[in-house]
Formats: structure tokens, sequence, C-alpha cells
């Protein structure tokens, strides 16, 4: 008691975040009752009545909605994922080989604009280069014969995919390929120059020396990230997602946020939730244990 | 020194080529729609453009004298600003409390903040939590539930943590509380941690925009300045032809509108981006020499 007394200011410093992390993290938890009961808006959490896994059954009953959402998650996160990583991995590889040191500089820079834009800003970028008839690639294409009409980059779901793709190979280059020129420059310049003796020249050295030691920071990234990848934020697919292009397009937020928000059947739309953040603590874990053997880190 | 081969060479020229090429692919959709903005439309034909089209600044002005985008900018700058303020003192505050080992239940706090950066309670219930607090449709949305960052938190703390205890000390010794050291010695020695982290917060406000459609849909005169581009991007063209003849502006078609706010929204991260990007980069190299 005495203590508390005596760091009476501290608790002070401490207390608000204390309590608005209370409210604003764990409360919400005790809304996850809502997915078990027929919860209805105005009403405490657990006001409504008992219902079990009805909600949970019917997300797989509809079967077609559950394999569409689970199937284009995966495939467009873990694609991102990969082709993100592999698209910084070689560009850093180049980078390195460019000799003029403010030339990088200028690179990196450049490179890592769109990382700080809002999906907003990306999607008006986008937009205005890529619309159907007003896009600016379209009308280029269009003009010089290469296509007799604008692809319809932005509505036609064959497009979802490779469009999510690219847009956040783009935006994330910059970001991961700042990890892997660190990783880079931590490699000990001793072993370029024993290289250079033995008369490597710089192809070798990339294979011996730069590309064995990333595949560490390779495999580490890979990790970390593949945890989040039902995860997928809903501000990318709120802007990119649209009725012609869903079946392809919509994820697991953005259908949360449709039978939710905009259907307002609060009970289903927090057990899709349950489901996802189930399944995702599941593959963190299983992605720990495999990289405990591989790399003997652990991630959590 | 080697002399170049013959080989390398070709690779050089090859290497500088396809930099060259990514370099135009990251910025060139960003100064298309910046030559698109200031083009003159009656000049501007379908297609890609390497200049701008005659100069023409009209949609600047409409959009300049506009009180929708008025309004909208300023509610970018107050959450922008008073979140960033706000998140800073609540976030640095308990930073400081809990890395003080001998503070008590120091262990819980720790483990209390850190938890929820693995779970979440999920979209849903995070939605009726607001609404049941009668946060929606106010501005207090933009700023209460992002007071605490916790990753933040731990980089404040292990800044703090490398501050030297004598200084400290000392004041506690001449009869400074917690709460002066805190103010005047914790906040002056973290300032670099606290202008790199006040610096994202500061971005990340200013690009927040799926706060506003969750909880001040109905609330236009929450706006910032994202969501109303949003709204514009998403409007059929046809409203935005009618309201164009309603305000008279036969020079501005909606796609230099469109491209003029996409600029006006970029311009502040723009203007900080060299110091968001110098911050960035070394705060991302500490983070991976420490791996």
């Amino acid at each position: 008691m005495r203590r508390i007394i005596r760091q009476r200011y501290l608790l002070l410093l401490v207390l608000p975040a204390f309590l608005l992390t209370l409210v604003f993290s764990y409360v919400p938890l005790t809304g996850w009752y809502i997915a078990f009961s027929d919860y209805k808006i105005g009403f405490s959490f657990l006001s409504g009545s008992w219902k079990g896994l009805h909600h949970f059954s019917s997300f797989f009953r509809q079967a077609g909605d559950a394999l569409a959402i689970i199937r284009n998650t995966l495939a467009m996160n873990i694609l991102s994922l990969v082709g993100g990583l592999l698209a910084a991995f070689v560009f850093s590889l180049l980078m390195k080989e460019v000799r003029n040191d403010r030339a990088k500089k200028s690179i990196q820079i450049i490179t890592f604009f769109p990382y700080f834009m809002s999906w907003v800003i990306l999607y008006s970028v986008i937009y205005s280069l890529f619309s159907t008839s007003t896009g600016a690639v379209n009308a280029f294409l269009v003009e010089h014969g290469f296509i007799a009409e604008g692809l319809n980059i932005l509505g036609d779901k064959r497009y979802s995919w490779g469009l999510i793709v690219l847009v956040n190979i783009w935006n994330i280059l910059g970001y991961n390929s700042v990890i892997f020129l660190a990783s880079i420059s931590n490699i000990p310049e001793e072993l370029y120059e024993a290289a250079s003796i033995d008369g490597a020249g710089r192809l070798q050295k990339a294979i011996y020396i730069t590309i064995p030691y990333m595949m560490s920071t390779v495999l580490v990234l890979l990790i970390m990230n593949s945890g989040w990848i039902l995860n997928s934020g809903l501000d990318q697919y709120f802007v990119f997602t649209n009725p012609t292009n869903r079946p392809t397009m919509e994820v697991f937020d953005m259908y949360i946020y449709r039978y939710g928000i905009k259907l307002m059947n609060y009970s289903y739309a927090t057990a899709v939730g349950i489901i996802k953040t189930i399944v995702s603590l599941a593959i963190l874990f299983l992605v720990n244990r495999l990289s405990k053997r591989l790399t003997s880190r652990s991630i959590l | 020194m080697r002399r170049a081969s013959p080989l390398e060479a070709t690779f050089d020229l090859f290497n500088s080529v396809l930099m060259l090429l990514i370099v135009i692919v990251m910025a060139y959709p960003f100064l298309f729609v910046l030559f698109y903005s200031v083009s003159d439309p009656s000049q501007v034909k379908p297609g890609l453009l390497l200049w701008p089209q005659g100069l023409n600044f009209s949609s600047y002005r409409v959009l300049l004298r506009n009180p929708v985008i008025l309004n909208a900018a300023f509610i970018s700058v107050a959450r922008s600003v008073i979140g960033t303020v706000a998140m800073l003192a609540v976030t640095a505050a308990a930073a400081y409390g809990i890395s003080k080992r001998n503070l008590i239940g120091v262990r819980f706090f720790r483990v209390f903040f850190t938890l929820t950066m693995y779970f979440s309670g999920g979209i849903i219930p995070t939605y009726l939590l607001i609404k049941t607090l009668g946060l929606t449709n106010s501005f207090a949305v933009y700023i209460v539930p992002n007071m605490v960052n916790v990753f933040n938190m731990i980089l404040i703390r292990t800044y703090i943590e490398g501050i030297p205890p004598s200084l400290e000390e000392s004041a506690i010794m001449v009869g400074a509380n917690e709460l002066q050291v805190f103010r005047y010695i914790i906040i002056p020695m973290s300032t670099p941690v606290l202008a790199a982290v006040g610096l994202f917060t500061f971005v990340n406000q200013w690009n927040a925009f799926i706060d506003v459609q969750l909880y001040n849909y109905m609330s236009p005169d929450l706006y910032p300045l994202q969501y109303v581009l949003y709204n514009f991007l998403m409007a059929q063209s046809q409203s935005v032809e009618q309201a164009k003849r309603s305000l008279n502006l036969s020079a501005i078609t909606p796609q230099s509108l469109k491209t003029a706010i996409t600029v006006i929204t970029i311009i502040p991260v723009f203007l900080i981006y060299p110091v968001l990007q110098k911050y960035f980069v070394s705060g991302l190299m500490i983070g991976s020499v420490k791996e």
C-alpha cells in the first residue's frame, strides 16, 4: 500500500493508456459472445439468447461463399507476399551493383514513395491510368492499335488477382528493399576482398556471397509475414472491390464488412471473424514451429 | 583495380537501363496525375502525358474555394495534429511508467499491452463498441481509439531505458516528482524517438479513411480529404457532370478535378517525405541490425 502511494505519479502516467487499452482492445473480446447468440443492435453484447455454433456452420453451409473467400484471401495474400519479397530481392541485388552512390540514394527515395500513400490515393492514381475508357494507358494502347478497346482492369474479375499482386509489389518494393539492403550492408567486407583475390567477378560474388547471406533475411521476412496472411487489411480491398469483380476480389475482411456493417448481420459476421482469427493463429503457430526447426528462431 | 570486361560493361549498361525503368514505373503514375491536374482540359488528348498540356490551374482554383474541400482539409489537418499529439502524450507517459522495473505490477502491464499486438476483437465487435460508446458521428472517433499505440510504446520505452538514470536520480533528490521528471527530463531527452513515431502517426492519421466509412459515414462535416477524394472517385460520372454544369465550370472535366484533389491530398505527405523517409530507413536499419 505504501508502495502504491509512493509510486502514485508513475501509476498515474500509466493509467490513461491502461484504461484505453482495456476499453478498446479487451472489451471487444466480450463481443465474441454475439457470434454464439442472436444479437440485436442496441442491447448489450450478452443480451441475445444462446444459438450455439449455428452462425459458424452457416458460413460453411453457404459453401460457395466460404470456398471463394478462403481461396481469394489466400491466393492474393500469398502471391503478394512471395511476389513482393522476390521482386525486392532481385531489385536489391541489382541495386548493390549500382556504383554511383547518389544515384543509389535517389533510386531508394523514389521507390519508397508509394509506401507512404493511402489506398485512396493509390486507387486514384491507378484509376487515372487504367480505367476502361479514360485511363491513360488504355487510351494509349487503343490509339496505337495494340488493343481494340480498353481493358477493364479495375472491374473485370479476370484481372483481380493480377491487379492486387502487382499493386502490392509496386507499393511494398521500397520497404522490403530497405530491409534487404540493410542485410547486404551487414555482410563483412573481407569476404568480398578475399573473393576478389581469388579472382571472383561480380557475378560470382553475388552468387556465392550476397545471395546466401540474404537467404536468412528472406526466410525471416517470409515467416514473420505469413502469420498475418488472413488479415488482409480492409483499406486496400475496400477501394478495389466492386460488384463486378467481387467473385474473385472479396476477402475475409470485406465479407465481414459486407455482412456485418452493410447487411447488419452482426452475429454471423462476428462468427466469420472468429473463424478468421482462429485460422490465423493456427497458421502463426504452425509457421512458428517450422521456423524454430529451420532457423532455430521463434517469432512469438 | 581490374579493368571492367566487356561483359561487365554490358551488365552495367543493362542495369542502369533497368533501374531507370523501375524509377519510371514507381514515379510516373504520380507525375501523370500531377501533369493532368495542371493541364488545360481542352488541350489534353487521351493517352499518356510527358508534360502538362497548356497550363491551367482552374481545377485548383475551384477546389480551393469549395467549402466542402476547405472543411475536409481542416478536418484532415486537425485529426493529424491532434491525433499525433494525443497519441504521443498517452503512449509516451505509459512507456515511461513501464520502463521502471520497480513499478508495482510492471510485468503485468507489459504483458497487458504487448498481448494486444497479437489479437483483436475484430471489425464487428469494435464497431458495436464504438457505437455503444456514442463515438460514432463524432470527431473524437479519429482520436480516442488511436491514443495508445503499443508498437510505438515499445520503441519509446526502449529509448527511455537508454537515458542515463543519474539525471533522473538527481532531480528526484532535489525534490522533483515523477510527473516533473517526465515533463522536464524524459520528454526533452527523447525528442528523436518522439519525432520519429510522431511523424509516422501523422502520416497514418492523414491517410486514414476506413474509420470515416465505418463510423462517420453519416456526418459529411467530419469527412477528411481522403474520404472526400474517395467519394469523388466513386461518384457516377453523370453526377459529377451535373455538379459541374450547376457550378458553370465548362473548362473543367471530372478527371481534372479528380487529379487535382489527389494532388492536394498528396502534398502534405510529399512535403515531409524527405524527413519521413530518412527516419523510416534509419529506424528499419536499427531494427534489422538488432535482429
